[in-house]
Formats: structure tokens, C-alpha cells, sequence
């Protein structure tokens, strides 16, 4: 036996290593912002010390909806069909109200053929963390526009896209949203801090993440990185050839600035930070902040809306204190004699 | 003139909105209360109000419950229908019509006329309600020309109007005009009349919906998750209504969760994440509906999530006739969704097996773990039939193969969520929040593990288990309904409310000669007393109340082929509650047919 002591594993509050709360092996493209949102997920978890298997892991379909398999290997979950993991989730919560629920989506789930659902999920301010992995394309089918593409942007191969984005925060603020953010797969240290808050906020958490797709993304200046490829990878014209990049860098803008960010196609976006004056209890500061954002071409990311007082679904359901998944079979089936009682009256 | 007693049909022709339900429910319920076998049916109009209605009311001391062949006593109050229904009046029958209508009259030889100023006498009580009280005064006029007895009136318009005084008193005021009016104006000239019957087992009236809102209670439902639509909004309504006397504490909290959805896809969805998180949900709906639940029916089956879905059926294709019965969802329940899948229905016949089937159809849901489906219809869920009371479950709750103590776990030498470990295709499962085993549901392709794989051998390993999972539930499902003659000549096999047409189509065509023998199909998979009913019998009419005869496809698909050229479809359909007198006909020919 050797004497030399086992290198100290960091422990969360729980006595757990970080182990504990990861995942399969990815199988997206190499580089996705995804991943990097997968790896925030895991940290915020362990760092928050939620027991992994508390935690319900939903999804719908799509790139986004695959991830849950890539972290908290020791959750149950349930990639269910596409857009309606909103309406699974509040049927889980239904029965047992004491998982923490965290779902992922994306936009083409959540802007799309789930929009409705998103909007009642909102409206019954169902308690759940819903993390919309946002990059403006259909991955899985090969490129196509989702509904929050901006007006502008060129596929590899098609035409500009002229419809009018959706912006999902301001959708959600306009919605009575209880907590609303906005923010980026690189930025993992804001990442971080709104999944985290998100996970104790009681009541519906949208948190729209900016998720490059590091593969169909491409806008004009993708023919950049087309060219790019090109040059290096004379197997190229295999249409089905995905390029291997590595992750957008880390980027942590501060409070009230901005910073440009290079994707992996050369292109840039600018991320401003919500400066720390912002009031995140004022719904038309937000919508103001997300509004001047755009017009100057920018994303602003952060807390944008917050409203703890709000009752959640399950102060609405008039349940009792108990999860009904613990109610036990013979409370659940009325008594015999209560139905004695019944067929008597009918008779009466 | 000979009396007819207890033999007759009753046409009361009104105008949707009008309160006309009440006053015919207070005719219904105190026949009724007489002992006199008795139903009615409903024929409304997709509408709020306006819309004409007809509510056919039949007595039958033989019990026959479907809407007789002709209508005996009319009742006119519509002017919108009035030259119709008047022209529809075969010779010789009673027509009881508002005399106060304008622009309208009846002049006709041969009926029997008994003008009656509704309107005029409904004034007198309330000019402000007189629409309303109308009504309420031809039920008087009907009760004092067939000597309906006058208690058993009142404590119908007791029972209709529950506790409010003031309305019960009205309607007990409009009921004497009525008397009075009839007993000073007119002079019976026709042969119907009723008689009080001693009635062996006390019964009382109830709707289905109610029967299976009631049962689901039983069955500790802990989700309703809905979506309004006719015919089936009765059902989650009574559910929600009996929620605080059945499943409330003494503060008022629940153990049932009611959410009304944002569409049926979101009910499904719902009721899947209940049946995930290891509770009974449940969704009621109609045809329309589960054709939007398709997506997650098939998930349901695939990742083998419990779930139950009541379809109260209506007519279809589209929005059809959405206030009319048929049984057209029948392939579409059985199969539903996308690729290869099959489903446990169970199909009630009467109110009893409405409440029976309500608690049951979460044990076969968890027990299967599997989608179930409870296929009812309009003319079941909606109207009111005689039940002599609902039996109490004589099993405990069957809650399936969950595993929720570490301990437990800990004996399987490997646990996978799909791993087939009893040979009877039903894996094990634990529950999100157990720490046990946890996987990631999923509708893609996957192993017995529960990972993700389209390896052939997996996929196609997988489809043959859930194949072999469903076939072993055919002779756990309620058996069919045998009623045989020793002749076995001819059997009819048959579903759901066909139930109350069946004894009348069966005593039509025995008047014949022939001898018929009966089998209700009381579930899907067909049980294997199905096939068996078939051989027994020379030949077998398969009856339904649809166009295409989707009974009759799955038998004869199922069946050894032997069996099946002697299986033939008698499938109509009209939108009416199924009258004896055109099935009947319809067998004779079709008998008639085969035998060339």
C-alpha cells in the first residue's frame, strides 16, 4: 500500500463529486453550444447541491432535446415528442410536486410547434426551470429557419430569411413570466448563476440561452468558414461532412457593457451584460432593455424580469400538503361506504 | 277502443335553449318512478340556443330502450319544425300542439288533434318566463291524458329542481294548468295511457358520464387533465363535482388534480407525465380529440408509460355531427397512433359497466403499462339510463409491476426498465424521485436497458415483446357478454350501447323463426370467448353503428380463417340512437344474401 494520499476529489454539501451529476458521452457536433450549456446544467447542480435524482430532466425534440442524456446520469427523465414537454412536466408535477423540473428545449420546440404550450406553461406559472437552447436553425433536419432566426440571416445553401423573429423573453415578460432571462452557451459563469437562481425561483423559469450551431448556423459571412473548410478539408464536398471546431470561447462581459463575440464561422454577435441598474421587477424596463437591444443589433443578457410573488400551479391545484404520488392507495379509492351512500341517495 | 298501456312512443318537438330538457327530464323521471320501463334520448342540436330539439321519450313494459319505429303521441311547440314533424305524423297519431303558436295551425283528418294555448296558460304563472314555463305545461296536458301519477310527478320536479323552492313550486303550478286545462277543454279520443308496475329490484336514472366519472373516483384517479368537448364534457365535469365528497380532507384539499387544458394534445401530454411520475391520470374526450392525441398515444404505447383516455363518441369524419351517436372509433382506438401499435379498449354497454370499467381501466393501465382507452358513446355518456346501483371494487388497486423499495431492487441481478424478466412481455419499473435505475424515457428506438439503439435485433426484439405484452391481456379483459340458444343458428356479435337495441333486433327477428344468439364484445384484444362464440354458431352477423364495419375488420383479421367466411358486417349508421326495426332489416337481408 502506498502511503501517498488519493488526490482530494472536490465534495458539493452533499459529500458528492461532480461525477455524480454527469452524463453520456454527447453525440452532437464537436463545438456545440449545447454541450457547454450541458456542462453548466451539471455545475449548477452539484454546486447548488440538489440531489441528482430530485431532479426530473424533460425534454421535447430536437438537438436540445437529445442533451438530457449527456448530463445527471442519476435523474430520471423524459424526451417526450416534439413541443409538448410542457404539458408532460405538468402532468409529472401533478403527482409528485417535489421534483426539482428542469427542462430543455429548443427553438424550434419552443417557438414553434410548442409555442402554445410554453405560453400555458407560463400562464399556470408551473414551477419548472425551462432552458430554451437557442440557435435560430432546425439542426436535426439539416438547417432549416426556426421562428427565431433573424431577419437577415443566409443559410449555407437558400434564401435570406425575411420573417420577423420571435423573441421568446419578450413573449414571456409579456406573459406575467415569473423569471426571465437571456443569456449565452459561452458565458458560463452568468450561465451559471441564472440556471442556479433559476433552480430555487417557485414558479416558472425561462432562461434563453444563445447557442450557436456550430454546423448550419451559417450567415453570410459563414461563407467564411465554408471557405475556411474548404481549404483544409478536400473531403468537403461529402454533403454529409460536419466540421469539427472547438467551443466557443468563454466570455464573461461585465455588468452594463458589451463585448463582440467571434463564432465559429467568423461571424460576430454582440452580448451586452443588463447593467446592475436595471430593475428586474419593472416588465417595461425589460421589454425597453430587449427593444433597444435589438434595434442596435445586440443581444442583452441576464435577469431581465423577476416576480416572486406570484402563486405557482401548486398553490392552484388545492392539493393536499403531501405529493399524490405518496398518498397511499387507500386514501386514493373513496371508501365503501361512502359509495353505500351514493346508490342510497340515487335510490331515494 | 282498446287501451294501449305502457307501449308508446313520445315526439316532443322543442327549441334548444328554451328549458325544454328540464320539463322532459320531469316526464322521464316520474314514468319512471311509476315503475313504467321507460327511456329517452335526447336529439339536440350543436348549438346554444334556437337550434331545434327533439326529445323522444318510449315506453315498453317488454324494456325495449331504443327509439321505437314511429312516434305515437307529438308534441308541437317548434314553429321552426312544426310543418315538418306535423307532415311526419303517420295517421292516428295524438298531436299535442300549442295553440297559441302564430301562423300555425293543424289541419289534418286523420290525427287526433288536442289543441292546447301553451303560451297563453304560461302567462298567467309568469309573463317573463312564459318561453320557459311553456314547457312545463304540455308535461301537465301529457300527464292528465295518460293519468300520470301526480306524486310521482312532483318529487320529479323535487328532484329536477333540488332544494329551490321557488322553482319547484312554479313548475308543480304549471303542471296543474296544464291538468286543468285538459280536463275542462278536452276530450280523449286516444288509446294511450299508462299503469304503475311493481318494480322487483329498485332502480334509479343515471347518465353514463356520470356512471364513469364516478368510477374513475373509484379507481383513484389523481389527474384530470381535459379539454371541453360534446359529448364527453359531462364526464370531467362530474368528476370535478364529486372531487370535494369523495377525495377532499376535512380542510378542502384534494387527491385528485384537475387541470383543464390548453388543447387535447396538452391533456394527453399531461396525462402521460402523470402516468411517468407514477400516478393515474386520465383525460376524457371525443373522436376529434383522440385524433389530436395520436402523437402521444403512440408515445404512451412505445415507452410504456400508463395512461387512461376515455373517447365518448360522437359522429365523425371532422367535426361530423357533433351531438349524434355512432361507433366509428373503434379502429382508431384500437390501433392509434403511428406504426405498428394495438390498445386495450374497454367498451361499457350499460351504466353499471360505465363505473366498473372508470376504476378498472387504471388497473389495466398500470398493470399493462400502457395506453387504455374507455370507448363510450353519446347515447350511453348523455342519456339516462335505469341502473340498480354501482358495485364496489371487490380488488385491491393493482398498481403493476413498480419497484419502490431499494431493497426489492436490489434482488434483481440486473435491472433494466425493458428487461422482459417475468416472460410475460410486462417489465418492471421505478419511479422518477426513487434514485432507482434511472433512465431517460424516450419515443426512439431503445434497448431493454432503456438506452438509445436502432441495432435491428433491438428494435425488432422490443416490437415483439410489447406485441406479445398486449395479446397476453386478452383474457384478462372483461369477457364477453354471452347470450346463447341452444340452436345456435345465428349469432350477432355486437359493442357498447348497441346493448339497449339489441333485445328488441333479437325478438324482431325470432319472430321470424330464426334463432339468435347474442355476444357483446366487452373489450379489446378480443377475448379468446370471442372466437369460440364464432365457431359454436353457423353463421355470425358482426353489428355496429357505423359505416364501414371496423368490428367486423378486426375479426376478420384475427380470426382463423376458417371462421371467417362465415362472419359478416351489418355496419349503419345515421346519427340516431340505433332504432331495432332498421338492424333487424338490414340482418335479414344481409342473411338473406349469404344464404343465396
Amino acid at each position: 500500500m502506498s502511503d501517498k494520499p488519493a488526490r482530494a476529489v472536490k465534495l458539493n454539501v452533499l459529500n458528492e463529486p461532480k461525477d455524480s451529476y454527469t452524463g453520456g458521452p454527447s453525440s452532437l457536433c464537436p463545438g456545440c453550444g449545447h454541450d457547454q450549456i450541458s456542462s453548466v446544467i451539471i455545475n449548477a447542480a452539484w454546486e447548488n447541491g440538489i440531489q441528482p435524482h430530485r431532479i426530473a430532466k424533460m425534454s421535447g425534440i430536437g438537438c436540445s432535446s437529445k442533451t438530457p442524456a449527456y448530463y445527471l446520469g442519476q435523474s430520471h427523465g423524459f424526451n417526450t415528442v416534439h413541443g409538448r414537454m410542457p404539458s408532460v412536466t405538468t402532468g409529472a408535477y401533478a403527482i409528485n410536486k417535489d421534483l426539482l423540473y428542469l427542462g430543455v428545449s429548443g427553438d424550434g420546440d419552443s417557438a414553434s410547434i410548442g409555442i402554445g404550450q410554453l405560453i400555458h406553461a407560463i400562464r399556470r406559472n408551473m414551477d419548472m426551470v425551462y432552458i430554451v437552447e437557442n440557435n435560430g436553425v432546425y439542426g436535426l433536419t439539416k438547417g432549416q429557419y426556426s421562428a427565431t432566426a433573424d431577419v437577415g440571416s443566409k443559410k449555407k445553401k437558400g434564401t435570406v430569411n425575411e420573417t420577423q423573429p420571435i423573441d421568446l423573453c419578450a413573449l414571456a415578460i409579456n406573459l406575467g413570466c415569473t423569471f426571465v432571462a437571456r443569456s449565452f452557451s459561452g458565458s458560463k459563469k452568468q450561465l451559471g448563476s441564472l440556471i442556479k437562481a433559476a433552480m430555487s425561483h417557485k414558479g416558472f423559469a425561462l432562461i434563453d440561452v444563445i447557442s450557436p450551431c456550430v454546423t448550419f448556423n451559417n450567415n453570410d459571412e459563414s461563407m467564411r468558414s465554408y471557405g475556411y473548410v474548404k481549404e483544409n478539408e478536400i473531403t468537403l464536398h461529402m454533403a454529409d461532412y460536419i466540421p469539427h471546431f472547438n467551443p466557443v470561447e468563454e466570455v464573461d462581459v461585465p455588468e452594463g457593457h458589451f463585448r463582440d463575440i467571434t463564432l465559429h464561422d467568423g461571424s460576430t454577435i454582440r452580448l451586452e451584460t443588463i447593467s446592475e441598474q436595471h430593475d428586474p421587477s419593472n416588465p417595461m424596463a425589460a421589454l425597453s432593455a430587449l427593444h433597444d437591444a435589438e434595434v442596435n443589433a445586440k443581444h442583452v443578457t441576464g435577469l431581465l424580469y423577476f416576480d416572486a410573488t406570484k402563486p405557482s400551479l401548486a398553490e392552484d391545484l388545492g392539493l393536499v400538503d403531501v405529493p399524490l404520488l405518496d398518498v397511499p392507495d387507500e386514501t386514493l379509492r373513496p371508501s365503501q361506504a361512502s359509495l353505500d351512500a351514493l346508490n342510497a341517495e340515487f335510490l331515494a | 277502443m282498446d287501451k294501449i298501456i305502457n307501449d308508446f312512443t313520445i315526439n316532443i318537438a322543442t327549441a334548444n335553449g328554451t328549458g325544454s330538457q328540464s320539463a322532459n327530464l320531469i316526464l322521464l323521471q316520474s314514468l319512471f318512478d311509476m315503475g313504467v320501463p321507460v327511456s329517452g334520448k335526447n336529439l339536440f342540436p350543436s348549438n346554444i340556443s334556437g337550434l331545434p330539439t327533439w326529445y323522444i321519450v318510449r315506453l315498453s313494459d317488454l324494456g325495449y330502450q331504443a327509439p321505437g319505429d314511429r312516434t305515437h303521441i307529438q308534441i308541437l311547440v317548434n314553429p321552426a319544425t312544426w310543418d315538418e314533424d306535423l307532415a311526419a305524423a303517420e295517421p292516428g297519431t295524438v298531436i299535442i300542439w300549442n295553440s297559441d303558436t302564430k301562423k300555425k295551425t293543424v289541419e289534418r283528418e286523420d290525427i287526433i288533434s288536442y289543441p292546447v294555448p301553451m303560451s297563453s296558460l304560461a302567462r298567467k304563472i309568469n309573463p317573463k318566463i312564459a318561453k320557459l314555463v311553456t314547457n312545463i305545461v304540455y308535461v301537465g296536458v301529457l300527464a292528465e291524458l295518460l293519468d300520470i301519477d301526480q306524486a310521482c310527478l312532483e318529487s320529479a320536479v323535487a328532484r329536477q329542481f333540488k332544494g329551490k323552492e321557488s322553482a319547484i313550486e312554479l313548475n308543480i303550478t304549471a303542471l296543474g294548468l296544464g291538468r286543468d286545462y285538459c280536463k275542462e277543454n278536452l276530450t280523449k279520443t286516444d288509446p294511450y295511457t299508462t299503469e304503475s308496475r311493481e318494480v322487483d329490484r329498485p332502480q334509479f336514472f343515471i347518465e353514463g358520464n356520470e356512471a364513469a366519472a364516478l368510477g374513475a373516483h373509484y379507481g383513484g384517479v389523481q389527474l384530470l387533465a381535459w379539454y371541453p368537448i360534446t359529448p364527453s364534457s359531462s364526464m370531467a365535469e362530474n368528476i370535478i363535482a364529486y372531487i370535494p365528497r369523495l377525495r377532499s380532507n376535512d380542510e378542502g384539499e384534494a387527491t385528485c388534480a384537475v387541470i383543464q387544458a390548453e388543447d387535447e394534445l396538452a391533456a394527453a401530454g399531461m396525462v402521460l407525465g402523470a402516468g411517468w411520475a407514477g400516478g393515474r391520470g386520465m383525460t376524457a374526450t371525443s373522436g376529434p380529440g383522440i385524433s389530436l392525441m395520436q402523437e402521444f398515444i403512440g408515445l404512451a404505447y412505445f415507452a410504456e408509460v400508463p395512461s387512461v383516455f376515455w373517447d365518448v363518441t360522437r359522429v365523425g369524419p371532422s367535426t361530423g355531427l357533433p351531438t349524434r351517436t355512432q361507433q366509428s372509433d373503434i379502429a382508431m382506438l384500437y390501433e392509434g397512433s403511428h406504426g405498428d401499435t394495438q390498445h386495450i379498449v374497454l367498451i361499457p354497454g350499460t351504466v353499471e359497466e360505465c363505473f366498473e370499467y372508470g376504476w378498472r381501466a387504471f388497473d389495466y393501465s398500470e398493470r399493462f403499462q400502457t395506453p387504455v382507452f374507455g370507448m363510450s358513446d353519446l347515447d350511453l355518456g348523455m342519456n339516462r339510463w335505469a341502473c340498480e346501483g354501482f358495485t364496489y371494487p371487490d380488488i385491491p388497486m393493482d398498481r403493476g409491476k413498480v419497484v419502490r423499495e431499494r431493497e426489492a431492487f436490489e434482488a434483481f441481478e440486473t435491472f433494466g426498465r425493458y428487461l422482459d424478466v417475468d416472460g410475460d412481455g410486462i417489465p418492471y419499473r421505478t419511479l422518477p424521485g426513487s434514485g432507482m435505475a434511472p433512465i431517460l424515457y424516450r419515443g426512439t428506438g431503445h434497448n431493454p436497458m432503456g438506452v438509445y439503439s436502432e441495432k435491428p435485433e433491438d428494435y425488432f426484439n422490443l416490437m415483439a415483446r410489447l406485441k406479445m405484452k398486449i395479446d397476453g391481456a386478452r383474457d384478462e379483459l372483461p369477457a364477453p357478454l354471452l347470450r346463447e340458444e341452444e340452436e345456435c343458428e345465428v349469432g350477432i356479435v355486437f359493442l357498447g350501447s348497441m346493448e339497449n337495441s339489441i333485445q328488441e333486433i333479437d325478438d324482431i327477428l325470432e319472430q321470424t323463426g330464426m334463432k339468435v344468439s347474442q355476444c357483446r364484445i366487452r373489450a379489446l384484444p378480443l377475448h379468446s370467448e370471442v372466437e369460440n362464440f364464432i365457431r359454436r354458431h353457423e353463421t355470425v352477423i358482426v353489428l355496429e353503428i357505423n359505416r364501414d364495419g371496423q368490428l367486423y375488420g378486426i375479426l376478420r383479421r384475427e380470426l382463423p380463417n376458417d371462421l371467417v367466411t362465415k362472419v359478416h358486417s351489418v355496419a349503419y349508421s345515421d346519427g340516431m340512437p340505433p332504432r331495432a326495426r332498421i338492424y333487424a332489416e338490414l340482418i335479414q337481408k344481409k342473411l338473406k344474401e349469404v344464404s343465396q
